[in-house]
């Protein structure tokens, strides 16, 4: 598996990540290299067979269904960019969208 | 001595550490470190950490000081509230010290990749003091502040107590609250603990273990034992993994664990060799499992929700790119690509189904050499003493290998410490305890014994 510049590019589309276009040839280069040893785990095949042991906490905890105000020290109004009546204040979804 | 007396005298060491070049603190102050004392003296009775200063990762939101993970992208932001694990340490009667220099957002292994600059190691500045949480371990061990709090994803507290000489411990994964930790990687962190001794790493793990309703991953286990007292590992066994004594180990590593492994039989231990044979996989599996999870974390640092907004024009989206693309260092900029680049459609299930797969593979292992009669495993924390700065940074690879010893215990969420073992020529060598899951308190006493008939300044033969 070898990362081509396309797939930099694409996957920073995708990150919503800024790559300057110098950048590009040495995080190519070392893209293929964290891609290239992490993909030695490819080639062992199939390790869920017989990998029985689960990962992580054995049931999902569920936290009562209670509204607990937040203990903030700077309040909501002091932290949105705008905040009106009670409300924050924020773009029209319409605005953010892509022609 | 008075919580003021004691807020001068840490300030005086800390503008001490500065001087001294190491770059270990983010922030901090005197007005801070004050009011941090009197709140302390207005408490009704005096807590089991009365006074005592602890030095904060900067991974850790508190209201006193700035947090900034080390990035440009949050610089001088300011959390509206504390940290679960920093309302329990006020409680405890603890004062928070300092904001300590890390890797940016907890990414690295020799706190290079700050956008503060990097850490140097206390005893020699030439070196790295490891990382993550490079700042916490280089306090620490200057002697600036006598416990700090790190956070582990895959080896970020062990690691660097073991290049600084300190002890350094994990706990389970869920055994203490994340609720204020920055989120790394969420299936992996743990808020961790630097001090220089094994008894007081676990007074402060003791304050901040525990259910938290503000973090629905943390355990309803019952609290950690109070340290036992007495030099004994009569009746413990302690396991021995093979595949962490590899051929190529650094001959001093090697000749302290050799030591450490005398001692604890000298204390009564039956010491057996086990396998543990999916341990290669490791880092792999985690540089898969855990840049996949910051990508999707750090997905709220685009300079609208949160951080620092780069000037841009165009759409959302232009603001979005240029922000990121400003705000995020080397470091974090690969992780986020390559964790976006496994769980893109055609590669998330030969990367990122793989690596889980491997998780469970290495997860099985340790169950194993529990279940046939092993207490606590025993292996070196690092495969060398501390690197010299830049001699790893060209090859992210060769950097992600430091961490070979550490990741295996982060990924199946199981408790494990450092603690120094000796030196070889002049640097601390780390020994690793690994527990079963919830087993602090076993692994914190056998620590705690093998701590009491060490000589961890001295040079390992």
């Amino acid at each position: 598996m070898s990362v081509s510049r396309a797939d930099v590019e694409r996957v920073a589309a995708l990150a919503e990540l800024a790559v300057a276009p110098g950048d590009l040839a040495e995080l190519t280069a070392q893209m293929d290299r964290i891609v290239g040893f992490v993909a030695q785990l490819s080639a062992l095949g199939d390790l869920s067979i017989g990998a029985a042991e689960p990962m992580g906490p054995r049931e999902t905890p569920l936290r009562d269904d209670i509204v607990v105000p937040a203990d903030l020290v700077h309040g909501p109004p002091e932290l949105a960019p705008e905040f009106v009546d009670g409300f924050f204040v924020v773009p029209k979804l319409g605005a953010m969208e892509e022609p | 001595m008075s919580a003021r007396e004691v807020a001068v005298a840490v300030g005086e060491r800390l503008a001490e550490a500065e001087r001294a070049g190491l770059n270990a603190t983010l922030a901090w102050s005197e007005a801070a470190l004050l009011a941090e004392a009197d709140r302390v003296d207005a408490l009704p009775e005096p807590g089991p950490l009365h006074a005592l200063p602890v030095a904060i990762k900067d991974n850790i939101v508190t209201t006193g000081l700035p947090t900034t993970c080390g990035s440009r992208i949050l610089a001088g932001y300011r959390s509206p509230f504390d940290a679960t694990v920093v309302d329990r340490l006020h409680a405890a009667g603890a004062m928070v010290a300092c904001k300590t220099n890390l890797d940016e957002f907890a990414m690295g292994s020799s706190t290079e990749h700050s956008a503060y600059g990097r850490v140097r190691h206390p005893m020699d500045p030439s070196r790295v003091p490891g990382g993550s949480s490079g700042g916490s371990a280089a306090l620490v061990a200057s002697g600036a502040v006598p416990m700090a709090l790190g956070s582990e994803t895959g080896g970020s507290v062990r690691q660097p107590a073991s290049f600084c000489g300190v002890v350094g411990v994990k706990p389970t994964y869920g055994r203490v609250s994340r609720y204020g930790l920055v989120a790394f990687g969420s299936s992996l962190d743990c808020v961790s603990v630097f001090a220089r001794t094994v008894g007081d790493a676990a007074r402060v793990l003791r304050v901040i273990a525990g259910p938290d309703p503000r973090d629905a991953t943390t355990l309803a286990a019952p609290p950690i034992a109070p340290l036992r007292s007495g030099a004994t590992l009569s009746g413990t066994t302690i396991g021995v993994p093979r595949e962490y004594f590899p051929g190529d180990l650094d001959r001093g590593v090697r000749a302290g664990c050799d030591a450490a492994l005398a001692r604890m039989r000298e204390l009564g231990a039956t010491i057996v060799e086990v396998s543990l044979p999916h341990s290669s996989l490791a880092v792999p599996t985690y540089y898969i499992i855990a840049p996949a999870e910051a990508a999707a974390n750090l997905a709220r640092f685009d300079g609208a929700r949160y951080g620092t907004r780069a000037p841009a024009a165009g759409d959302v989206r232009a603001l979005y790119r240029a922000t990121r693309g400003a705000g995020f260092g080397a470091e974090v900029r690969r992780r986020i690509l390559v964790g976006t680049y496994v769980l893109s459609a055609g590669y998330y299930d030969a990367y990122y189904g793989h690596a889980q797969a491997a998780r469970r593979r290495i997860a099985g292992d340790f169950s194993s050499a529990f279940a046939a009669g092993v207490d606590l495993l025993f292996a070196p924390t690092t495969p060398t003493t501390a690197f010299k700065a830049g001699e790893k940074t060209g090859d992210p690879v060769s950097m992600y290998l430091a961490d070979v010893f550490v990741c295996p215990a982060s990924l199946a969420g199981l408790p494990a410490m450092s603690l120094p073992i000796g030196r070889s020529e002049g640097l601390p060598v780390g020994g690793q305890l690994i527990a079963p899951a919830l087993a602090e308190a076993r692994m914190l006493a056998a620590a705690a014994a093998l701590e009491s008939v060490l000589d961890a300044t001295g040079e390992v033969r």
